[in-house]
């Protein structure tokens, strides 16, 4: 599986929740290659029966960096975007997004392709230009059935820029305690990773996006 | 389309075999109710769409939307030219096959948006020195609203022509918005068959939206949700009949359950045939059906009674509601003579409705009866839906 690994580095917050920081634009970055989710895993059979698979997943790559500060963990992402597509303006328009993926539960046993299962869970994390800089927390036990969460400590930092949408995404590591589903991290842990990313001017939405179709594996390091 | 000549792996048939377990579940009523509105009563007042407005969408996001609207026809119609924004299904095969049709979505001042108005400008300058205007909310002069074509008929004098078409949604025994919906938020109660978007599911994706194709689900943009006419299932849980039938000045609507022999909406579609669903080649089926107009007849070069043919083309009833409109409309006309003549007929007894309490039903309950209590919208476990999903997933 191939790994991503997040480094541990002494920048607060502040600095690090910045998409126009220096210390990501000239930083190292990794390219995941994301592709059109499969028509067959579609709910909807009219999804199914109308939707043209070779034209969903406008975007096919993402470049993305993480760091953590032994607090909060850090995910800064860049990805191409002729026409970005900020908020609902009318009824036919729909925004960009973001999202994280992370099983819940075992790795071998979590689908990626299905977002997880009944048993065997999954977390995501979804950013979208309209959500305030407040991203949701969902939970999802397979296909068409995730639900955000009422709390979500994710937070984000946006910018387009040369048509290009840099955003960073934060979350404290730990939030036991606080009575949240979701995810918990620590330093020299490992867990499942995956990403998705919707064009909006493409008309993607929900299901209708690309994806990183293989679990990769985050090492947060000590 | 592209994928359908792709192999399918096992765990793809098995989930394309729970899809559909999942929307035949969604899909399930033991009951139906229906509405029947005969055209040849509606007199476009507009206060069933009042009725729905006070009711249901008077609040925050819901302001520009109509549940209940009364068109015009031939008009554009509302959202504008929605007969041609596609959607519903190609029935093949006696309905074993439906194959959805890609639908178009309409936009926000393609319905009509919501106005706003220069009350302040108008109030503080002297009297005539300004008008009374509307406004788009971007700004922009409004150029289509509710029922924008207001009594624009067509046709030629004396002979010109129009009719009401009051619509709301059709609650559809197959209801192409169910079938869109990825997130398996839009069912039909059990009890009534109402079709209903479970607001907790739904991620505003609007997919309902586009496949539709009627054109009567509106996006929330408050809410980032959508909504629609939900049948005034609270009502009808209380044995009152919907806003917009009880409101109704001309009692042009009926409510029943479809199937009910004893009921009237089962009298006027299957038993006097003479209540059609609008539009059923787009293959939903609908619930809600329309009594065709007859209108008067037409005049010719002398001012006389021209009855060689109708006013109204009857291609165009076709194109509305079937080649059946044809044999309705004889019926209509048959029952017709035979009242004229010093007769009697039970098909127009039942149109004359003397009795608003005769109209309904086992929904015959004053309004005024109602206990303001918050309803029940679920009737079926979510979770046995999501189990179905699951139960095979490794
Ligand atoms: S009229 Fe449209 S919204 Fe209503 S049930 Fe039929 S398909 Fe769904
Ligand atoms: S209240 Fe009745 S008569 Fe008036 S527009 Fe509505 S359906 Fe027609």
């Amino acid at each position: 599986m191939e790994q991503i690994v997040c480094k541990r580095v002494s920048k607060s917050k502040s600095e690090l929740l910045d998409s126009t920081a220096a210390f990501w634009k000239s930083g190292a970055k990794l390219k995941v290659e994301t592709a059109a989710t499969p028509l067959a895993n579609q709910p909807s059979p009219y999804i199914k029966g109308v939707y043209d698979e070779s034209k969903i997943g406008a975007v096919k790559e993402l470049k993305l960096a993480t760091v953590h500060n032994n607090e909060n963990i850090f995910f800064y992402f860049e990805w191409a975007s002729p026409k970005p597509s900020r908020a609902i303006g009318d009824i036919n328009v729909f925004p960009d997004g973001l999202g994280l993926l992370f099983p819940m539960g075992d790795i071998e046993k979590t689908q990626i392709k299905e977002m997880g299962s009944k048993e065997y869970p999954t977390n995501a994390w979804y950013w979208r230009p309209d959500f305030k800089e407040m991203p949701k927390n969902q939970i999802s036990h397979g296909l068409s059935t995730s639900l955000y969460t009422e709390k979500t400590s994710v937070q984000s930092h946006s910018s387009w820029d040369n048509k290009t949408w840099c955003v960073v995404i934060t979350r404290p590591l730990k939030i036991s305690g606080q009575g949240e589903q979701a995810v918990e991290l620590k330093a020299g842990g490992s867990i499942g990773i995956g990403f998705a990313v919707w064009e909006g001017s493409n008309g993607e939405r929900g299901g209708i996006k690309a994806f990183s179709k293989e679990w990769r594996e985050l090492v947060v390091e000590a | 389309m592209a994928g359908e000549e792709k192999k399918l792996t096992d765990r793809e048939k098995e989930l394309a075999a729970s899809f559909q377990a999942a929307k035949d579940n969604l899909r399930k009523c033991e009951k139906q109710v229906g509405m029947v509105m005969d055209l040849n009563k509606c007199i476009g007042c507009q206060l069933c769409s009042m009725a729905c407005k006070t009711l249901w969408t008077n609040v925050e996001g819901r302001e520009y939307m109509w549940w209940n609207k009364v068109n015009t026809m031939p008009g554009k119609g509302s959202p504008k030219d929605w007969e041609k924004m596609g959607g519903g299904y190609k029935v093949k095969f006696g309905g074993k096959v439906m194959e959805p049709i890609l639908g178009k979505h309409p936009t926000r001042k393609e319905f009509g948006d919501m106005w706003k108005y220069n009350w302040n400008e108008v109030i503080s300058n002297k009297a005539g020195e300004v008008h009374l205007q509307a406004k788009n909310p971007d700004g922009s002069n409004p150029d289509w609203a509710m029922n924008w074509d207001e009594d624009q008929g067509a046709g030629k004098y004396p002979n010109a022509f129009y009719f009401y078409l009051p619509r709301i949604c059709n609650h559809c025994a197959y209801p192409a918005c169910l079938d869109a919906c990825p997130r398996n938020a839009i069912y039909k109660r059990e009890n009534d068959g109402a079709v209903l978007i479970d607001q907790d599911r739904c991620k505003g994706y609007r997919f309902c939206l586009e496949a539709c194709p009627y054109k009567v689900i509106y996006f929330n943009f408050v809410t980032d949700k959508s909504n629609k006419c939900i049948f005034c299932y609270p009502r009808l849980e209380q044995k009152v009949p919907n806003a917009c039938a009880r409101q109704c000045t001309a009692r042009v609507r009926w409510v029943g359950y479809v199937e009910d022999p004893k009921s009237i909406i089962y009298k006027l579609v299957k038993v006097w045939k003479v209540a059609l669903p609008l539009h059923a080649e787009y293959g939903t089926n609908p619930n809600v059906f329309y009594i065709p107009p007859l209108a008067p007849p037409r005049l010719d070069a002398e001012g006389k009674l021209d009855t060689t043919k109708p006013r109204i083309p009857r291609e165009y009833l076709r194109f509305l509601f079937g080649p059946e409109v044809d044999a309705a409309l004889g019926v209509m006309n048959t029952e017709l003579e035979k009242v004229k003549s010093g007769g009697k007929s039970e098909l127009m007894d039942i149109l004359i409705a003397r009795q608003w309490t005769h109209m309904f039903g086992p929904f015959d309950k004053d309004p005024a009866t109602l206990e303001r209590k918050p309803a029940q919208p679920g009737s079926f476990s979510r979770n046995d839906l999501t189990a179905l999903n699951n139960e095979k997933n490794r």
